[in-house]
C-alpha cells in the first residue's frame, strides 16, 4: 500500500529523524520509514513500504506461516496442534493481526483470550519466572484435539458498575469474572493466580525491538526522582536463548525480552507446538526453525499506518488534552530505535505512545499476578499507534490488557495508580473535550 | 516499486460526505472527493446480496444433505453435491470483501477452515458421541465447515457413492450443514439486522464519511476498504491459492480438492472482483453509483481496460486443464496454469497502480 491520499501525501515530505520538533502541518510518521497509508481492515496486514526485495519475499512467507492452520499430527499439511491448545494459528488470535474478541469457550466462536496462571510459592521454570501450576502450567489451555482433555474449563462472566464524569454523566464499567473448573470437576488450587489476557495488535513491533534498552532506562524513574507520580521500570526476565536474565519489553506484563521468544512462546503455549527455542522434553520439536523465524520476521516487518485525520480541530484539541493531563508522561509520543538486525527498523524516529515500561496501574485493573519483576498491579504502558483501527479491523473488539473496556472512554477510566491524576483530569472534563480526547485517540 | 504520489487532495479527514449531490446516474463532477454513494450502493447492491445469496444456498444444501439422508441414491447425492457446488458460489464471490464482521465471530474460519482434520474427523465418526449441532459446532474449525462437508459429500477423487455413506455420516452431515445455515443466517443478519445488539454493518460502511462514524471516517477510508479487498484477493489467487500448490506441485495444498472445484473458486474470485467493481451481482442490473462508473468519468480508457483484463483473467483460468490437483504437476498444463497467474497479477497491478490514483485521486 504506497498510494498516497489525502494529507498523506505530506507524510513523504516530512523529513525522518534529526529534528526535534515537529513542524505542526507535517503529520509524524507513526513508523518511520515503515510507515504506510492504510485507514482499511488490512491497516495491520501491509508489509513495510521499505522493505528489500530479498525481505518483502520472507514477509511474505511470514504470512503464510501466521495464517497457517495447525493440525494435530500425524498430517499432510501443518501437523502439530496440541494435544491441549487455546488457538489453532496466529490469526486465530490475533484477527487481522489486530486483537482477538473479548470471548471464552463455544462454537462457532474461537476461545480468544486466555488465562495465565501461577502459585505464589514454589520452584519457578527458570530465573525469576512465575511459578507454574500442577496441571496447568502457567496458561490453561481449554481447547484440546480429539481423545485428549483440555486442562480446564474456563467460562466467563462480566460484572458491571456504574460511574459519573464530574459534570454528572453517567459512565458504565464491566470486569470479568472468569469460573476454572478442572477435567474432573474440581475447583483449581485456592491460592492460585490468575490474569485474563486479550490477543493485543502485532503492527509495529519491530520497531519497539529496535529501541536501545538505553533508550528505555533513561524514561524509566523508579523511585519517582521528578515527583511527578509516575514511575516507570523495566521488567527483567529470562532469556531462553542467552540463558540470561534481561530487560522484557513485549506482552501485556513485558515478560518476554525479543519477538523470537516470543512467538516461539505463543506457539508453544497457545497452539501446543514445540519448536527449537521450546522443544519436546526428549528434544525434538514440530515447528522448523526457519518458519518461526519466518513468523517473527513478519510480525517485525508490518507496516504502521499513518495516522488520519491530523488537522481536524478536535483532534488536535484532543491531542493537547492528552498531553495536558500528563497521558504522554507513560504514552510516550515519540521514540528513536537504535540498531536493528533488520536493517529497515534501524534508526527510525517513531510514534507509538509507550514507554515500554511498567506502571502501577491502582488496584481496579490489577489481576495480583506478579510475572518477573512485574507486580499484580503492575502493567506495561501500551502502545497506542493505530487505535483508531482497532474496530475498522475487527468490529465489537474491545480494550485493556483482558478487553473489558468496551469503549475508548472506559479504557481510560479504567486507569489508576499512577495514571489516577491523569484519569480524574479526564473525568473532569466537559463532554466536548472528552470526545475531542477520543477522537485523537482514534486518530492514531 | 511504485512512484508515489504527493498530489493533495483538497479535502482533509473530516466531513467528505457530499451526499446531497448524489443522483441515479452516478454523475459525480467533483473530483476532489468521492460521492457517497459509491460505497452505499456497494453495500446494498453487492454485499448485502451476497450474503443474503449465501444464507440461502446454505437452507438449500442443508435440505439437500437431508433428501440424500432420507433417500440415498444416485441422483439425491448429485443433488446435494451439486448444492454444495452452489453454496460455494456466493462465498467464493465474498472473498473480495472479507472484512467487517465475518471474522468478529469466527464465522470465516468455522466455515472455510482448510486443511481438514483427517485425523479428528475419522475419530468422531468412529465415536459414540452424540452428534448434535451444538456439538460440531464446538470442534475445531478443520473439522468443520465447507471442506469437511465437501470430503464426506465427494470423499476422495470424487470416488463417493451413495451406498458408501452409513447413518453415523449423514449424522455429522446434517450437523454440519445445519451449522453452515446457521453461521451463514448470522453472517448475513450482521450486515442486514444486526447481531447480539450491533447495529446493521451495512450502516457502518454505507455511512462512510458520516460524522461520528470511527470505523470509516471519509467515503475515501470506505472506497479504500473496497480496494484493498479486491488487491488482497487477487494476489492471493494468483501467488497463494495457484502459486502454493503449482510451486510445490503438491496436490494437498490445493483448496476444494475432495471436490475438484478448485479453478471454480478462483473464477469466482475473480468474479468477486468483478462485481464490486462493476457494483452489482450478475444475477440484478447495475443501479447505482460504482467504481467503475468513477473510473469512467476521470480516465474512460482505464475503465475499458479494467473490464478487458478482468475478462481475459477469467478466461486464462477457463484453459487451465481440470483437474487442477493433476494439472499442477503436468508440464503440459504449466504455460496455461502460469498464463492464469499472469493474467491475475496483470489484474491486480492495475487495481494496484491505476485505479486506485484515480479513484483515491
Amino acid at each position: 500500500m504506497r498510494r498516497v491520499f489525502g494529507l498523506g501525501a505530506l507524510l513523504w515530505l516530512a523529513g525522518c529523524g534529526g529534528k526535534d520538533t515537529e513542524a505542526p502541518e507535517a503529520p509524524p510518521r507513526a513508523g518511520g520509514d515503515t510507515t504506510i497509508n492504510d485507514r482499511t481492515s488490512r491497516a495491520f496486514a501491509q508489509a513495510a513500504p521499505n522493505l528489500s526485495l530479498e525481505h518483502e519475499a520472507l514477509h511474505r512467507e511470514g504470512d503464510a506461516a501466521f495464517a497457517a492452520v495447525f493440525v494435530p499430527g500425524p498430517a499432510p499439511v501443518n501437523p502439530g496442534l496440541g494435544p491441549a491448545y487455546n488457538n489453532t494459528s496466529c490469526n486465530g488470535c490475533h484477527l487481522r493481526n489486530g486483537r482477538g474478541m473479548p470471548v471464552m469457550g463455544g462454537g462457532p466462536q474461537r476461545t480468544q483470550l486466555l488465562v495465565r496462571v501461577s502459585l505464589p510459592d514454589g520452584t519457578p521454570d527458570h530465573p525469576n519466572g512465575a511459578v507454574p501450576v500442577p496441571g496447568l502450567g502457567l496458561q490453561i489451555q481449554d481447547q484440546a484435539v480429539y481423545g485428549a482433555s483440555p486442562e480446564a474449563s474456563v467460562t466467563l462472566a462480566w460484572e458491571e458498575r456504574e460511574g459519573t464524569y464530574a459534570d454528572g454523566t453517567a459512565y458504565g464499567l464491566r470486569s470479568p469474572r472468569i469460573t476454572i473448573v478442572m477435567p474432573d470437576g474440581s475447583a483449581p488450587p485456592s491460592n492460585m493466580r490468575t490474569s485474563l489476557r486479550l490477543p493485543p495488535p502485532v503492527v509495529g513491533l519491530g520497531l519497539l525491538e529496535a529501541v536501545d534498552v538505553a533508550t528505555l532506562q533513561a524514561l524509566a524513574d523508579p523511585t519517582d526522582a521528578n515527583s511527578d507520580g509516575v514511575s516507570g521500570r523495566l521488567n527483567t526476565v529470562w532469556d531462553v536463548q542467552a540463558r540470561a536474565l534481561v530487560p522484557g519489553r513485549f506482552g501485556w506484563k513485558a515478560n518476554s525480552p525479543n519477538l523470537r521468544q516470543q512467538s516461539a512462546e505463543a506457539y508453544f503455549n497457545d497452539m501446543g507446538i514445540s519448536s527449537p527455542l521450546f522443544p519436546e522434553a526428549d528434544g525434538t520439536f514440530e515447528l522448523p526453525l526457519r518458519t518461526l523465524d519466518a513468523a517473527v520476521f513478519y510480525a517485525q516487518s508490518l507496516g504502521v499506518p499513518a495516522r488520519t485525520a491530523m488537522d481536524d480541530a478536535a483532534v488536535k484539541r484532543g491531542e493537547a488534552k492528552f498531553k495536558d493531563l500528563g497521558c504522554v508522561a507513560c504514552h510516550r509520543d515519540t521514540l528513536e530505535t537504535g540498531e536493528h538486525p533488520v536493517a529497515e527498523l534501524s534508526h527510525q524516529r517513531i510514534h507509538p505512545y509507550t514507554d515500554l515500561l511498567l506502571h502501577d496501574m491502582g488496584a481496579g485493573l490489577a489481576d495480583g499476578r506478579p510475572d518477573g519483576d512485574a507486580t499484580g498491579n503492575e502493567w506495561r504502558t501500551a502502545p497506542l499507534w493505530g487505535l483508531g483501527l482497532t474496530q475498522t479491523i475487527l468490529p465489537y473488539s474491545s480494550y485493556l490488557h483482558d478487553g473489558r473496556a468496551r469503549t475508548l472512554e472506559e479504557a481510560v477510566l479504567w486507569h489508576g495508580g499512577e495514571a489516577e491524576r491523569a484519569r480524574e483530569g479526564f473525568r473532569s472534563l466537559s463532554a466536548s473535550d472528552r470526545a475531542a480526547l477520543v477522537r485523537f485517540l482514534q486518530s492514531l | 516499486m511504485f512512484s508515489r504520489s504527493l498530489k493533495l487532495s483538497l479535502l482533509v479527514g473530516g466531513a467528505l460526505l457530499t451526499g446531497a449531490c448524489s443522483n441515479d446516474d452516478g454523475g459525480n463532477t467533483n473530483l476532489d472527493s468521492l460521492d457517497q454513494q459509491l460505497v452505499v450502493n456497494f453495500a446494498d447492491a453487492v454485499v448485502v446480496p451476497t450474503y443474503n445469496l449465501l444464507a440461502t444456498r446454505m437452507v438449500e444444501l442443508d435440505a439437500a444433505a437431508q433428501a440424500l439422508k432420507n433417500a440415498p441414491s444416485a441422483t439425491t447425492l448429485k443433488a446435494a453435491q451439486d448444492a454444495w457446488f452452489a453454496a460455494r458460489v456466493p462465498w467464493e464471490q465474498s472473498e473480495a470483501f472479507l472484512f467487517g464482521p465475518v471474522d468478529s465471530y469466527g464465522w470465516d474460519p468455522a466455515m472455510d477452515s482448510w486443511p481438514v482434520n483427517r485425523t479428528d474427523l475419522d475419530a468422531v465418526l468412529g465415536n459414540s458421541d452424540k452428534l448434535t449441532q451444538q456439538y460440531v459446532s464446538g470442534l475445531q474449525e478443520t473439522q468443520k465447515g465447507y471442506h469437511t462437508t465437501e470430503y464426506l459429500l465427494f470423499g476422495e477423487g470424487q470416488a463417493k457413492k451413495p451406498a458408501d455413506f452409513n447413518a453415523r455420516q449423514f449424522e455429522y452431515l446434517l450437523a454440519l450443514t445445519a451449522e453452515l445455515k446457521t453461521v451463514s443466517g448470522n453472517l448475513a443478519s450482521s450486515w442486514t439486522t444486526g447481531v447480539n445488539g450491533q447495529s446493521p454493518y451495512r450502516d457502518t460502511l454505507a455511512k462512510a464519511g458520516e460524522a461520528g462514524n470511527t470505523v470509516y471516517p471519509t467515503v475515501e477510508s470506505g472506497a479504500q476498504e473496497m480496494l484493498g479487498g479486491v488487491l488482497t484477493i487477487l494476489d492471493e489467487v494468483a501467488n497463494g491459492k495457484i502459486a502454493d500448490p503449482y510451486d510445490a506441485k503438491d496436490p494437498n495444498l490445493v483448496e476444494s480438492q475432495f471436490a475438484l472445484n478448485s479453478l471454480s473458486d478462483f473464477t469466482n474470485n475473480i468474479r468477486s472482483v468483478e462485481n464490486v467493481y462493476l457494483g452489482h451481482r450478475p444475477e440484478s442490473e447495475a443501479k447505482g453509483l460504482s467504481m467503475s462508473d468513477v473510473v469512467k468519468e476521470r480516465d474512460a480508457a482505464l475503465d475499458t481496460r479494467v473490464k478487458a483484463e478482468i475478462a481475459a483473467a477469467i478466461a486464462a483460468l477457463g484453459k487451465v486443464p481440470e483437474p487442477f490437483p493433476v494439472s499442477i504437476k503436468d508440464p503440459a498444463s504449466a504455460d496455461k496454469i502460469e498464463g492464469a497467474q499472469a493474467a491475475i497479477r496483470k489484474l491486480h497491478d492495475t487495481f494496484q497502480v491505476n485505479v486506485k490514483a484515480v479513484i483515491l485521486n
